[in-house]
């Protein structure tokens, strides 16, 4: 198919034209004549913009890992802007890859990396645009295969039609055997379709939604989810790197030319985190924790520089502070680092005297702001979501932040936990008011001049897959009064308060924890005029309540209604090591505010050690 | 070689090595959609890769000691554009054009280099004039038009200035032009600090005074081809005396 080739003067009225063009250092170009052997195509979609797809390192590492392979060149697309999508339909210009402008629906593979929930009409948006059938079942021999990987995905099911495959757990894994399939099958899947994806799901951690068929109650909560044939899984167990240490990680990766979200190296140190927030959807989903060695980290760090030409360089986990070696990859990093003009950027650390010594190390001139998220604002509540930090702790660390010349922190809470109390709202206020005062006590030679507190709150969204799936999401009205309340108490010249719009948590939450039915109304919405939902300039709850209405569907029913302790989950048939059993514990220790050791201090046998690997090895 | 190369910035500067390298260099292709910053960020990225030995700036955020002759504006391609590149110690200019055009994107590539005197004022401020080629459908009739109006009238357009939009004489801004074809037109504008001419603004003074399709304004390619700086005699010359063969 031929290049797309997008007129000048469409590039010059765009906002930002460097995002549709490509080019960049370290982009793979493939050469396609005969003896060159590549035979698939394969293309990386990010449902959202260049510079926040960019900035994603599942992009960078999975780009790196496909376009190893000789038979497979992988090429990235990303969601135009409305400026550039509007002049692209009204010119008939069809969504291309950066690499070689090749038309989407040209590719053997369309394969989405899905973060968030938000970005889903996104993708109905980028397959519009690329010429590709929206629905799975309307897709013929000669389509893409449209995949999907990604957080997002342990709950598929509102996206479930408009995927041929979804891969649970880490692409890494999954990908290069599903793609040796493909190289194997090649004439299959363009013939019969069904069939190439039939042989497909002997592949653990292949998901085709259309196998799968779910019968609801009259209620609608879901009576059962079945294989359609006989020989395919009941449940579709997550695939997971054992030895992260023995993965490829890329030591070249693309340079973009024009500024992104996080403009930096990534060195990646764990995955999975040890400490079982309940809330937290990431936290469970990828456990068991599974460290990289700092020796390793700190060789990559350096390749990658060389390579790269970047002089920022982040640290990346779920919790950093309990990465076992931090002390050794920092002064080895710091070392290394310094005399080539590169600065380390670090993540929110749980605030110690290491941390902040260490923070003074890698900002030598500048300090940057500090970061806390004690979630909720009394100790009863913080057990209940097993967020384990104190009162003391935070007065602590913000005593040593005062001596060091801080100014303050940013205090991250979350609205609307399970068993919250206007008691638990107004805690926020108070631990507020506790380090006002501590800051006050001090002598006016060991303080900062100024004190600015940043308070910021947002709704929680019950996840899938964590102990409080059961739970309900607060109502609006819950919502706005609790917010009311704090704004009234945290009125202080050093302090300011911020808090997130409800309405686009509430769609999260709907979605996050929505089943199949939610399909047509995704569609619906989009045909509405949705997308972009993640942006608050283009988010409108009021599409998506037409849209749900039209189906008939409550999003109560969704959002604040809590589930029954044996409902049948739209995602039940998903396995993600962690055992249901285990998270209903959870969530019954929750209610009375009972916490659980991390994986550290004690193993609670969640499940994820049936991987064999990580944190679980040698209890 | 990387490493032969690459200079530990603690070592300090000692300012009887510093060298500037003044660097010529041309963009077309995608990089030609790059914003100023963007470039600059390039560059920067594109040496650090080299590992050229270049100095920082001090301060709060340390960048690489780079400093463009006359930003490019978004969508322009270029033959001849400068920049001066703050070494810590001399350098063969050959080598380290050859080093750096291995590390930068396709469509940037540096032409040829020379060494130029660190007392000299900054490029900026020496940049007189700019030459582009402007390749559009009709573009030589509408240029005729403009060039057949009465000598005293002036070529007003609107350009926006801080915020505001104001009326501008573009007339006074352009020194030469001739054409080529009837789709390709040659203009020597003045550039640089004082008084500027960008190519765009001159595209849409033929577009209101010289009846230029607008669609084919925006459709024109443009390309920098020359920028020139004062030889001291009245007259203009290259930044960079250009050798024969390099
Ligand atoms: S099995 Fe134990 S150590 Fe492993 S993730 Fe679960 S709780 Fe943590």
């Amino acid at each position: 198919m031929a290049a797309v080739n997008v007129p000048r003067y469409v590039l010059q009225s765009v906002v930002k034209p460097a995002r549709y063009v490509g080019g960049e250092w370290g982009s793979v170009h493939k050469d396609l004549s005969a003896d060159n052997q590549v035979r698939t195509r394969f293309a990386f979609c990010f449902p959202d913009t260049y510079e926040v797809g960019m900035s994603n390192l599942a992009l960078q590492i999975l780009y790196d890992l496909l376009n190893k392979r000789q038979d497979t060149w992988c090429e990235r697309c990303f969601m135009p802007w409305t400026d550039m999508a509007e002049q692209m339909r009204r010119l008939g210009l069809p969504l291309y890859s950066l690499e070689s402008y090749t038309p989407l629906r040209a590719f053997d593979f369309v394969g989405f990396t899905l973060q968030y929930e938000l970005a889903y009409t996104n993708v109905l948006s980028m397959l519009d645009l690329g010429g590709i059938p929206l629905l799975s079942a309307d897709r013929k021999g000669d389509d893409p295969l449209v995949i999907a990987g990604g957080p997002v995905t342990y709950n598929i099911e509102p996206m479930a039609d408009f995927f041929d495959l979804v891969i649970i757990g880490e692409g890494e894994e999954v990908l290069p055997e599903l793609l040796d399939l493909y190289d194997a099958n090649r004439s299959l899947a363009s013939r019969n379709r069904r069939e190439f994806l039939r042989l497909a799901t002997r592949i653990e951690g292949v998901y085709v939604p259309a196998f799968y068929h779910v019968s609801y109650h009259p209620d609608g909560t879901v009576a059962a989810i079945q294989p359609s044939e006989p020989g395919l899984p009941a449940r579709i167990r997550k695939r997971i790197i054992r030895d992260l240490d023995r993965v490829d990680f890329p030591l070249a990766g693309i340079v973009p030319s024009t500024e992104i979200i996080h403009d930096r190296i990534f060195l990646e140190l764990f995955r999975g985190c040890p400490r079982g927030c309940r809330f937290c959807q990431a936290g469970m989903i990828y456990r068991p924790v599974r460290e990289k060695s700092a020796d390793l980290l700190i060789d990559q760090a350096l390749a990658i520089e060389r390579s790269t030409g970047y002089d920022e360089l982040g640290l990346l986990s779920l919790s950093t502070s309990d990465y076992s070696e931090l002390a050794k990859l920092t002064d080895g990093l710091l070392c290394n680092l310094a005399p080539r003009q590169i600065s380390l950027s670090l993540p929110s650390l749980r605030l110690d005297s290491f941390s902040l010594e260490l923070m003074e190390k890698a900002s030598k001139t500048r300090k940057s702001g500090l970061t806390f998220a004690p979630e909720a604002g009394t100790q009863r509540l913080r057990d209940v979501i097993n967020k384990n930090i104190t009162e003391d702790d935070l007065l602590a660390a913000m005593r040593l932040a005062f001596l060091g010349g801080w100014k303050g922190a940013k205090l991250y809470f979350m609205l609307g936990l399970p068993t919250e109390t206007m008691d638990d709202v107004e805690g926020i206020a108070d631990l507020t008011r506790k380090i006002e005062a501590l800051y006050n006590e001090l002598p006016k030679s060991q303080r900062p001049r100024r004190l600015e507190m940043t308070v910021s709150t947002a709704l929680f969204v019950p996840k899938p897959f964590t102990p409080f799936q059961w739970a309900a999401q607060a109502t609006p009205q819950q919502l706005d009064e609790r917010v009311r309340r704090l704004r009234t108490l945290l009125r202080s010249r050093s302090v300011k308060y911020q808090w997130h719009d409800t309405d686009t948590s509430r769609l999260e939450a709907i979605l996050a924890r929505g089943d199949r039915r939610l399909g047509p109304v995704i569609l619906d919405a989009w045909r509405r005029g949705a997308q972009f939902d993640a942006w608050q300039e283009h988010f409108q709850m009021r599409i998506w309540l037409d849209a749900l209405q039209a189906a008939g569907l409550d999003p109560d029913f969704y959002t604040v209604r809590e589930r029954s302790e044996d409902e049948v989950f739209p995602w039940s048939h998903i396995d993600i090591g962690v055992s249901r059993p285990y998270l209903l514990s959870e969530y019954r220790r929750a209610q009375l505010a009972q916490t659980t050791p991390q994986c550290r201090d004690a193993c609670s046998f969640c499940g994820a050690e049936s991987f064999e690997g990580g944190i679980c090895i040698g209890r | 070689m990387a490493d032969e190369l690459s200079v530990l910035a603690d070592k300090g500067r000692e300012p009887e090595k510093i060298t500037i390298i003044r660097m010529c260099f041309a963009r077309s292709g995608p990089p030609i959609w790059l914003a100023h910053l963007d470039l600059m960020r390039t560059f920067e990225r594109s040496i650090r890769r080299a590992a050229l030995p270049i100095a920082y700036t001090r301060g709060f955020n340390p960048r690489p000691q780079l400093s463009f002759a006359l930003p490019l504006g978004v969508g322009l391609a270029t033959e001849d554009d400068y920049v001066d590149l703050t070494m810590l110690e001399p350098i063969d200019p050959r080598s380290a054009v050859d080093r750096l055009n291995l590390f930068l994107p396709p469509g940037l590539k540096v032409l040829t280099a020379g060494v130029v005197s660190a007392k000299d004022p900054s490029l900026m401020s020496l940049i007189q004039a700019a030459e582009y080629l402007l390749e559009g459908h009709g573009i030589s009739t509408a240029a005729k038009r403009i060039a057949g109006l009465p000598q005293d009238r002036p070529w007003l357009v609107e350009k926006k200035q801080k915020g505001n939009m104001v009326t501008v004489d573009i007339r006074p801004l352009l020194m030469d032009m001739h054409d080529e074809s009837p789709d390709r037109l040659f203009i020597q504008v003045k550039a640089g600090s004082k008084s500027n001419l960008r190519p765009k603004l001159f595209l849409e003074a033929l577009v209101r005074l010289g009846d230029f399709d607008p669609l084919a304004a925006a459709d024109t390619e443009i390309t920098r081809t020359k920028l020139l700086i004062a030889d001291g005699f009245g007259g203009l010359k290259s930044p960079l005396p250009r050798p024969s063969a390099f």
